[in-house]
């Protein structure tokens, strides 16, 4: 059968129905035409929308880098802060008000250089907060340059001899460290961007998202929308969400970059530990009050 | 009344409960209604033998550092007390143990060194704890017993203290108190020969006994605070301990993080919610905050920041006090980044400034800094803070509900240069907060003139926190009008400031002394007021470089003398008061 045909009129009246444009700022993003972080400006509205989050409870929070322009162009509240302290001031924003949804967006060298000390603490505690981070192995703002997670051999304007230092897994890291849900996307898969974004914003806990992107005029060799396209393949089938173990082993497979749900579980989030914190401290006040 | 005014040094290992018996004599001894100023020295280790001196000013009348010479020295360890025999002034007493815990050579025992006209106590110490607790842990107990004898004070506030302190360690309580009456009773029996007496309290001083990182709590949660973060570092730490512990009890949060990078991030992303947030930290927190701190000023966050400075720049001597963080507390980080700077000179400025800071952050939408350093943060004074909370719950600019939508300018320009700012969560007030230079919608922007009216704006606002309501920015203590010497002098060390200038006016030199509680912005007009009526003015202060001369000097145009010393320890009021007199006696020569 002939694939139905789009007509550019009932598209537009189809999205602008859809109630996803709220979401969208005025703002036109500042990427490079065809850079893969497009995806997250269609892809964040439709999961917000999808979830009924409206844009005056959502905060979004980031770096700096190419990806953390991203606040700009949502019509949400929006926190553009430091390179790589992110995650930190997205954890204050949580603490203080618990109503809010919190999601930080950034890129490898945001959150795995410069801000690689507060990852792991986001995810341990446990705090409700998503994290989408955007990996294209390369500093695109600063005009390409290696990233931690640039690979073996790869040549950029700092690695003219090209890059021999390993690259971090970052899937992995967040496994060990302690993140209640774990997932992959790319950048070239859209629709399926936007379903793992909502089902991360939707999990109760420190939920993380790596995303897999093309930087279309740095990268001209290693990341590109054809390689990536390639590399990336379905989830293994029967694989057991609930199986930490299974989860490792499938990040460390890094040949072979699967797409979906590694790993997810139920752990008291930070604010539940807050609570039990103020549950203790009133009965510690009334027993100190019984016996003196 | 007879006046009392009283020290007592207490001088012993880390591990033999120096710094314990000099808290149990200070505290039994402020619940008798003295006046207390009280500051210990130990050492970075907690056990290791290193030296710790526990000292007590017990006082009737209001004083404000402690004094040159002490009244009565104990020394719980032969090695640390000798050094310290010189201390302890004529017809004052020197309590040693009579029975050193290991044979001792000749001249290595307390007695041997012992000045003509100080009067000694050998007390079997050691004999006494043994035979009454079978231990001899209670050593301390055992002395501060003897004192409380020899001096005739009521047993009871000892008691009180005692079972308070040890209420949940079964026995000890016992225990302790076995040895303090062992103690007293040997104290009580010995015939008196030192001049050494304590008046009665007099009217009773209704106090709370606090050190400075305690009245900073206690400031914090009369302000309401929502939120606090935090990394340990000496000396700030007991802020994070006591908040830890307080806050819950209101239902409030507080999280240690992972580094001070994390602590002053989340102190601006929750104080971006409109949550009353801070940290503390030492000098070391500050220069990692350095950079965030520059957030908070370009995207207008109200954040309070501790600081208890400490000895020297990298590690430096972490347990030490000083005064050399001022520079980086005024102008730390990148940029044109101006912030709120004040500075408590007492313990009860430590309360004040603390809810205070909560109110200026949010008033006037910026970091605020509030600088201690270890002397203020570890002294213990009596103070009387008031019954009920002084601080406004809220102090945020009001927002009109007509300022709400799709232009809403969250850094629109307004008379007072403080743009009213929308909270998340509320409708029609989304925009985006960022370091980077932006116009009045929060959109990145770059032209020349929207730089210089956002970087007007970011200064000219901090210009009102001079005049902040029922703040003490600067006072003025000593004679009125022209004064041969004037002493400038800001946070902890004001107290032997204004102890030196009492000095200096009973020595016949007309003197005044103003303390300067606000350091950014400057209050340049009083200040250079004050100078203009001093012969000459001297700026004693606890680091090397002279940092606030150095910002007095730039402020006003005009010459000040320095006096600057950086041993780790208080600055002496006979050292503050021989630089009086050398310029009191330079003027009289000159104009002779």
């Amino acid at each position: 059968m002939a694939p139905q045909p789009i007509y550019l009129e009932e598209k537009l009246k189809e999205i602008q129905e859809s109630g996803r444009l709220v979401y969208r700022s005025k703002a036109m993003p500042t990427w490079c035409p065809g850079c893969g972080y497009f995806s997250m400006v269609d892809g964040l509205p439709g999961a917000l929308n999808d979830l009924g989050i409206a844009p005056k409870d959502t905060v979004v929070v980031s770096g700096i880098g190419c990806s953390s322009r991203f606040p700009f162009f949502v019509n949400t509240y929006g926190f553009h802060s430091l390179h790589g302290r992110a995650l930190p001031v997205a954890t204050g924003i949580k603490t203080a008000n618990d109503a809010l949804t919190v999601i930080v967006v950034g890129g490898d060298g945001d959150g795995f250089a410069i801000g690689g000390g507060h990852v792991p603490h986001a995810a341990r505690r446990n705090i409700d907060i998503t994290y989408l981070l955007f990996d294209n192995g390369i500093y695109g703002l600063t005009k390409g340059q290696t990233s931690p997670t640039s690979a073996i051999n790869f040549h950029t304007t700092t690695s003219p001899y090209d890059n021999l230092d390993q690259p971090l897994n970052p899937l992995l890291m967040l496994l060990t460290y302690g993140a209640t849900w774990v997932g992959q996307a790319y950048a070239g898969q859209p629709q399926q961007l936007e379903e793992l974004m909502k089902e991360a914003i939707a999990h109760r806990g420190f939920s993380y998202l790596h995303i897999l992107s093309p930087c279309v005029t740095f990268d001209k060799t290693d990341r590109t929308y054809v390689n990536l396209g390639e590399l990336v393949c379905d989830m293994p089938p029967g694989h057991d969400t609930s199986n930490l173990s299974a989860a490792m082993a499938l990040a460390m497979d890094t040949a072979h970059p699967a797409l979906g749900v590694y790993y997810k579980t139920e752990r008291a989030t930070l604010a539940d530990n807050f609570e039990e914190i103020v549950r203790r401290a009133a009965g510690d006040a009334a027993a100190k009050r019984a016996t003196g | 009344m007879n006046k009392t005014d009283i020290q007592i040094a207490i001088c012993g290992s880390a591990g033999e409960g120096t710094i314990a018996a000099g808290d149990i004599l200070r505290s039994a001894l402020a619940g008798a209604g003295y006046r207390i100023i009280a500051f210990d020295a130990y050492p970075a280790e907690i056990r290791g033998f290193g030296k710790c001196v526990a000292r007590l000013r017990v006082t009737t009348e209001q004083a404000y550092s402690l004094k040159e010479k002490s009244d009565v020295l104990v020394c719980l360890n032969d090695d640390h007390g000798i050094p310290h025999i010189g201390e302890v002034r004529d017809y004052g007493a020197v309590i040693y143990e009579e029975k050193s815990i290991v044979p001792l050579a000749e001249g290595a025992h307390v007695s041997a060194h012992i000045l003509p006209g100080q009067v000694p106590y050998p007390v079997p110490i050691r004999e006494l704890s043994e035979r009454t607790t079978g231990a001899v842990r209670s050593r301390n107990m055992v002395v501060v017993g003897y004192i409380a004898g020899l001096f005739g004070l009521s047993r009871e506030p000892f008691y009180k203290i005692v079972d308070a302190k040890f209420k949940n360690k079964g026995s000890v309580a016992v225990q302790n108190r076995k040895a303090f009456d062992a103690g007293y009773d040997l104290g009580a029996a010995t015939f008196k020969l030192d001049d050494v007496q304590f008046g009665a309290p007099g009217e009773m001083f209704h106090a709370t006994m606090l050190n400075g990182n305690a009245a900073v709590a206690r400031g914090c949660l009369d302000a309401g605070i929502d939120t606090f973060f935090g990394y340990p570092i000496t000396p700030a730490t007991t802020i994070m301990e006591k908040l830890a512990s307080e806050m819950p009890k209101r239902g409030k949060r507080l999280l240690q993080t992972e580094d001070e990078i994390a602590a002053i991030a989340t102190t601006i992303g929750a104080g971006y919610t409109g949550a009353r947030a801070a940290t503390a930290t030492s000098g070391p927190g500050l220069a990692l905050m350095s950079e965030m701190l520059g957030l908070g000023v370009m995207a207008e966050v109200p954040s309070v920041v501790f600081v208890s400075q400490r000895g020297g720049p990298a590690t430096g001597i972490p347990t030490k006090t000083e005064q050399a963080d001022l520079n980086i507390a005024l102008h730390g980080g990148h940029g044109d980044a101006p912030r709120i700077v004040i500075a408590p000179t007492n313990v009860d400025g430590c309360y004040r400034c603390a809810g205070k800071a909560f109110e200026m952050a949010e008033r006037y939408q910026t970091p605020v800094i509030v600088l201690l350093d270890l002397y203020l943060s570890n002294r213990y004074e009596t103070v009387a803070l008031p019954a009920k909370s002084p601080f406004e719950a809220d102090s945020d600019k009001p927002l009109a509900k007509q300022d709400l939508g799709a232009g809403y300018k969250r850094f629109a320009y307004t008379d007072d240069h403080v743009s009213p700012r929308a909270l998340p969560g509320m409708a029609g007030g989304m925009h985006v907060v960022t370091g980077l230079e932006h116009n009045e919608l929060g959109r990145v922007n770059e032209q020349p003139d929207v730089h210089e009216a956002m970087s007007r704006k970011r200064h000219e606002k901090l210009k009102a926190a001079l005049s902040h309501p029922d703040f003490t920015v600067y006072k003025r203590f000593g004679d009125e009008g022209q004064v041969d010497v004037g002493i400038l002098g800001w946070g902890s060390s004001f107290g032997e400031c204004l102890e030196a200038m009492f000095l200096a006016r009973r020595e016949g030199i007309r003197c005044a002394a103003l303390k300067v509680v606000m350091l950014s912005p400057f209050p340049v007009d009083a200040v250079t007021a004050f100078l203009d009526d001093c012969g000459a003015v001297l700026v004693p202060e606890l680091n090397y470089q002279g940092q606030f001369a150095q910002l007095v000097q730039a402020e006003t145009c005009r010459p000040v003398h320095r006096y600057n010393r950086v041993t780790g320890t208080p600055l002496r009021v006979e050292d503050i008061y021989a630089e009086v007199r050398r310029l009191a006696l330079a003027a009289t020569r000159k104009a002779a």
